[in-house]
């Protein structure tokens, strides 16, 4: 990238993919994934660009190996939810990248995928979360207290980058040393670099095998053994009867720290940009602690940061358009959260709002399993934030710089505000 | 009005009105019974609107979908009386229905 010249836009060296015969052409958006045009002013901004009031419920774009994408809310939660019709055989693009993809279980479908997301869940419940609640609370604090004296800070690098990391490094009982090694193969998995599928699936793929040449010394270690740390728990977790395989294991340890790394680190920055924007929510927040509990899920619709795909499963006839088993459908949803069919005025946040409808966890079977965590972990930053630093705001003259991907992403999030 | 029998869970009683439409969820919010978190508004997704049910109106209840019944795995207070709040819309069969809110997880 730092080659090219900067006048010439990143899609005029990215490869097209030609389009397939059952493809008509009015369906044709250049979009690409990886660089949504208008990105500078907003990731949110960049997607609600693409939908228009004539378009219909799918597009396809040659980028990124060709894929379909979904427009609007409703048709994102439709393809979440059936598996039958919409597979998680692959779920990232470009699909060439999608193959080479080995975490588990989120490429299985329904009745392979039940054992192991029980097991998931087991270890990521709302009681076993519940039970961690003190901990996430002191990881929340000690940051928070480290700066609040100076009157400004990163929030991007000093808080969002580090507090997740640092609250599943705990949970996982894993050394805070070895977080940089891991954030850069979670992003090479969800914003792999290189202009052609095949770049881009040699990158993910590197990162892929980054996750697994990790995890490998820890599940031996723990395998057997008795302790309370997720990785322990699912390391020994049984699947239909038997205890999971080692490749099973590599799998579902790696997307662990895949999703509890790069998801809510992003989300968190989103948030506070918005919040730092807009101090009369921050005043309702801090007026009243049950609204600012309750609030969290008007947050998770107002910034998605996820943009996985489904495969289509068989050939079909989708609300008028020709499917064909093996296309990729895009499912940003981004569009559904900012749906304003779905939410009324949804550029607002809203803590009176009822009926929130987003898929920020996505749907269906594969729904995140750390949604319980997330939650706890919005609501103690808001919390712990406000009592510290009840006023804030964006410093004069910056220019947050957003990415598009699998997961979206903020560089930097500069905050002041007055000393106490 | 339907009216719903609502235990909290101090052992309070309270009978609250409830409109048909909405959900049993939001009747309980809405009558200021706090103890009942419901974090996620309605978007089952977050299993802090768990009550259990009286079990004679459990024929007048929808069936549970896959998700609630993930989530209510998800709690260590579940048992066969197990609802998600948000996951019932009040109808005029719930008339006099006691619910009992589940100790907090």
């Amino acid at each position: 990238m730092a080659t090219m010249p900067e006048h010439v836009p990143e899609t005029m060296s990215r490869a097209r993919a030609p389009r397939p015969e059952h493809i008509p052409e009015q369906y044709v958006h250049e979009i690409d994934m990886y660089a949504l045009e208008g990105i500078e002013q907003g990731y949110h901004e960049a997607w609600k660009n693409i939908p228009k009031p004539d378009m219909p419920d799918l597009i396809w774009t040659p980028f990124t190996g060709g894929h379909w994408i979904a427009t609007n809310g409703d048709t994102v939660r439709e393809v979440y939810s059936d598996p039958t019709r919409f597979s998680s055989e692959v779920i990232f693009l470009p699909k060439e990248a999608g193959e080479k993809y080995e975490m588990v279980p989120t490429r299985m479908d329904p009745p392979e995928h039940t054992p192991y997301r029980k097991a998931l869940d087991k270890g990521l419940s709302l009681a076993q979360i519940r039970k961690v609640e003190s901990k996430v609370r002191k990881v929340a604090v000690d940051l928070i207290d480290s700066f609040v004296s100076r009157g400004e800070c990163d929030f991007s690098a000093e808080y969002a980058n580090v507090f997740p990391v640092r609250v599943f490094m705990a949970l996982a009982d894993l050394p805070e040393s070895d977080v940089p090694t891991l954030s850069r193969f979670a992003k090479m998995m969800t914003r792999p670099e290189g202009n052609t599928p095949e770049e881009m699936a040699k990158h993910l793929e590197e990162g892929n095998k980054g996750f697994f040449a990790y995890v490998e010394p820890i599940i031996q270690a723990r395998r057997g053994k008795e302790g309370d740390d997720l990785i322990t728990v699912m390391v020994n977790a049984e699947i239909n009867g038997e205890r999971i395989t080692h490749d099973k294991a590599l799998g579902l340890i790696s997307l662990l720290l895949l999703g509890g790394l790069d998801t809510v680190v992003n989300f968190l920055s989103f948030m506070m940009i918005h919040l730092a924007k807009n101090p009369q929510v921050v005043e309702e927040l801090r007026a009243d602690p049950l609204k600012l509990m309750r609030s969290a899920e008007e947050m998770f619709r107002r910034f998605p940061v996820v943009s996985e795909a489904r495969m289509v499963a068989k050939d079909q006839d989708f609300r008028g358009i020709e499917l064909k088993r093996g296309d990729m459908i895009l499912l940003p949803t981004a569009l559904h959260g900012l749906d304003d069919q779905l939410n009324d005025d949804p550029w607002r946040i809203n803590l009176e709002r009822r009926g929130i409808s987003h898929s920020t966890f996505g749907g269906g079977p594969h729904r995140c399993a750390g949604l319980h965590l997330a939650r706890m972990e919005v609501i103690v930053t808001i919390e712990e934030w406000l009592k510290r630093i009840p006023t804030f705001a964006m410093k004069p003259g910056a220019q947050p710089i957003y990415h598009s991907g699998i997961v979206a992403a903020v560089d930097n999030v500069p905050l002041i505000w007055s000393e106490r | 009005m339907p009216s719903i029998n609502v235990m909290t869970r101090t052992g309070e009683s309270r009978i609250i009105e409830v409109a048909e439409g909405i959900s049993v969820m939001e009747a309980v919010r809405d009558a200021g019974i706090d103890e009942l978190l419901a974090l996620c508004g309605g978007c089952c997704s977050c299993a802090t609107c768990h009550v259990y049910v009286a079990e004679e109106f459990e024929g007048r209840l929808p069936a549970l979908s896959d998700d609630e019944n993930d989530l209510l795995d998800s709690s260590d207070h579940r048992n066969e009386r197990s609802r998600l709040a948000c996951q019932l819309v009040v109808n005029a069969g719930m008339n006099g229905m006691a619910l009992t809110i589940a100790p907090e997880d």
